[in-house]
């Protein structure tokens, strides 16, 4: 009971966050609101006996991705630049279909109801099941991914460079 | 997940404790700050308003209060408003998942005659004993880089926007290194809770056989205890790291364009802040509550000694980080990058291979 | 005991949310910022799934997703300083060039 009422409350909050987020002409506005709604799903991580997830969300999506996001707003100077608006056409489509789409899922998932009923024992997911799963099972991948952050990082930052010219000679 | 009437009234208590506590840090810390800076600089602090100087607080909030609240033209209303709330939030949710005293079984109470409380239940002196009790405090203190971003772009100044975005780079660098130094205390401990950490501290060790030393934790991890701190006074932006409030010494970087209230709470999330440190610094390493050499019962008296002893503690962290704002210079930003990527970094690398040297010896 | 087939709806109205800012916004990091929300329903549906049928995998997923996220930001968003910088304009529709 207690349970289904902080779900509600904090459902509509990711809901009206997420709106805010693709409707608001400001895109720091958007950011913030993008923060607010990772949190709201960090609450529902935790609903789902899944607390690890939780912190992990809030420490790398709120707290690392966006706030690289932000930098990038706030240096670029964006929030000047006046968005034109999107042609009526492709905004009449862009709606018209995601509504849609929505709506079917919806349909479908309303349709399947209940899926089975939940287990009764508890759900042990706690960090330490999750790094015996990572170091056990799922070293390769666990290593691939630490590669694939380096290659993320090298390529991030040579793509960011100021055109440097490849023919300076060492001196 | 049972629970009843008196577990909720017990939670209760405990936030309004820890509430007041955290709200009278500022009006403390101010005065204590000043006299020390005085004391360090050999002169004579604020001694006027009451007997020495001790209602000054009073008199600085007051001037907070009457102060004309400023809001720039072109600044963004919304955002230049919350932006000292969202300050608050981390500094104000962080302490709730540190145990600030020993867990107790609470005695039987009548009054009146009449039963009033029926005896045996324990009551652990921490709002909220999560599984990830370290990973919550990592996860919200990520977020505390959001006020000081959104009011240096909120107040349209340039100096604002510099000295915010400067601010937020600094502060998250740094927590790469707070976190990875706190991963030598939680392969100690065995388990993310920060009760089982404290719990882990309140052995002693045997040196020589003979000599018990208290089995806190900066003795073994001493690199990780230094870089921890370290990384605590640039998450705080206190000096040496605040190049982000004292930006070029003549504008106050990010609250450049705050006056009156607005600014006050963030000079509040700043102490705020800085106590939570302080009480995680104590946890992780100090021992928390654990008072050296003394088995403390798990009865009321214990627990107020323990409480006492942890206050002591956590009073002594934020003394030295008012210390070292008055003695030590600031760090130039490119140094303070510098440092803060190529030589934490490392070294908390360096620290996480040492303790799991020093666990695999069964020295800890 | 919160139905597994409510965390699916919302999912589901999360993912259709990102589809429209991808579709209909033309500032770039807007449609960034809208994938990262398709990105995040798709990590609410992988938990509550594993909540369903109590498996681990679920977890070391939606772990590795954040981890690619993370990276992909990063990139993408490098690639958006690059864009600004050459163009001045991060509006999608004036990226119509293979080369000038």
């Amino acid at each position: 009971m207690f349970e289904l009422i902080i779900f509600f409350f904090f459902a509509v909050v990711t809901i009206v966050f997420a709106l805010m987020v693709i409707l608001h002409r400001n895109p720091v506005v958007g950011a913030l609101s993008l923060v607010a709604s990772f949190f709201a799903l960090a609450v529902m991580y935790i609903l789902l006996e899944a607390p690890f997830m939780a912190a992990l969300q809030v420490i790398v999506y709120a707290g690392a991705i966006m706030v690289l996001f932000l930098f990038v707003i706030m240096l670029l100077n964006l929030q000047h630049q006046a968005e034109p608006p999107t042609r009526p056409v492709q905004q009449f489509l862009g709606f018209f279909l995601s509504i849609a789409f929505c709506l079917t899922l919806l349909f479908y998932i309303v349709k399947a109801g209940t899926i089975a009923a939940l287990p009764s024992t508890p759900f042990v997911s706690d960090a330490r099941a999750i790094g015996y799963a990572l170091f056990e099972k799922y070293i390769f991948p666990f290593e691939m991914v630490s590669i694939l952050l380096l290659a993320a990082i090298v390529g991030a930052i040579v793509l960011s460079q100021r055109g440097v010219s490849l023919d300076r000679r060492p001196d | 997940m049972a629970f009843d009437l008196t577990d909720i009234i017990l939670t209760f208590v405990k936030i309004g404790i820890i509430l007041g506590v955290m709200l009278n840090v500022t009006p403390i810390m101010v005065i204590i700050e000043r006299r020390a800076s005085a004391l360090i600089q050999d002169r004579m602090g604020p001694n006027r308003v009451g007997p020495g100087g001790l209602m000054q607080p009073f008199a600085d909030a007051l001037k907070f209060v009457l102060k004309e609240d400023v809001i720039p033209a072109k600044a963004h209303k919304a955002l230049y408003t919350l932006a000292p709330m969202f300050g608050l939030i981390p500094a104000l949710t962080t302490i709730a998942v540190v145990p600030w005293g020993r867990p107790f079984i609470i005695p039987e109470m009548t009054m009146f005659g009449r039963r009033l409380f029926e005896g045996g239940r324990l009551f652990e002196p921490i709002v909220a004993d999560v599984n990830i009790g370290l990973l919550l405090i990592f996860a919200l203190a990520s977020l505390s880089v959001y006020g000081i971003t959104t009011a240096g772009w909120a107040s349209n100044s340039k100096y604002s926007l510099f000295g915010g975005i400067r601010a937020s780079a600094q502060m998250i660098s740094y927590e790469l290194a707070l976190t990875l130094s706190a991963v030598g205390v939680l392969m100690a401990a065995g388990s993310l809770r920060l009760t089982d950490v404290v719990a882990r501290q309140t052995g002693h060790f045997l040196l020589f056989d003979t000599i018990q030393i208290p089995a806190w934790n900066f003795i073994p991890m001493f690199l990780g205890f230094v870089i921890f701190t370290v990384s605590a006074f640039a998450e705080t932006n206190r000096l040496p790291f605040d190049f982000p409030e004292a930006e070029a010494e003549l504008v106050a970087g990010y609250h450049t364009e705050y006056s009156s209230m607005k600014f006050a709470m963030f000079f509040m999330s700043e102490y705020m802040a800085m106590m939570t440190m302080s009480a995680l610094i104590v946890t992780l390493f100090f021992g928390g509550w654990d008072i050296p050499w003394y088995n403390e019962p798990a009865t009321f008296p214990g627990f107020l000694l323990s409480a006492l002893a942890f206050l002591a503690k956590v009073g002594f962290m934020m003394f030295v980080f008012v210390w070292v704002r008055w003695t030590i210079p600031r760090l130039k930003y490119d140094e303070l990058m510098r440092i803060g990527w190529k030589v934490f970094l490392p070294l908390a690398v360096v620290n996480v291979v040492v303790v799991a040297l020093l666990i695999a010896m069964g020295w800890v | 005991m919160i139905p597994t087939h409510y965390f699916l709806i919302l999912s589901a109205i999360l993912f259709s949310i990102g589809v429209c800012g991808v579709l209909t916004r033309r500032n770039g990091i807007t449609i960034f910022m809208s994938i990262e929300l398709m990105v995040n329903a798709v990590n609410l549906t992988f938990l509550a799934y594993a909540r369903q049928n109590h498996s681990l995998h679920g977890l070391v997923f939606v772990f590795f997703i954040m981890a690619i996220a993370a990276a992909e930001a990063a990139v993408g968003l490098a690639i958006f300083i690059s864009l600004h910088r050459h163009r001045e304009t991060i509006d999608v529709d004036e990226a119509n060039l293979m080369h000038w």
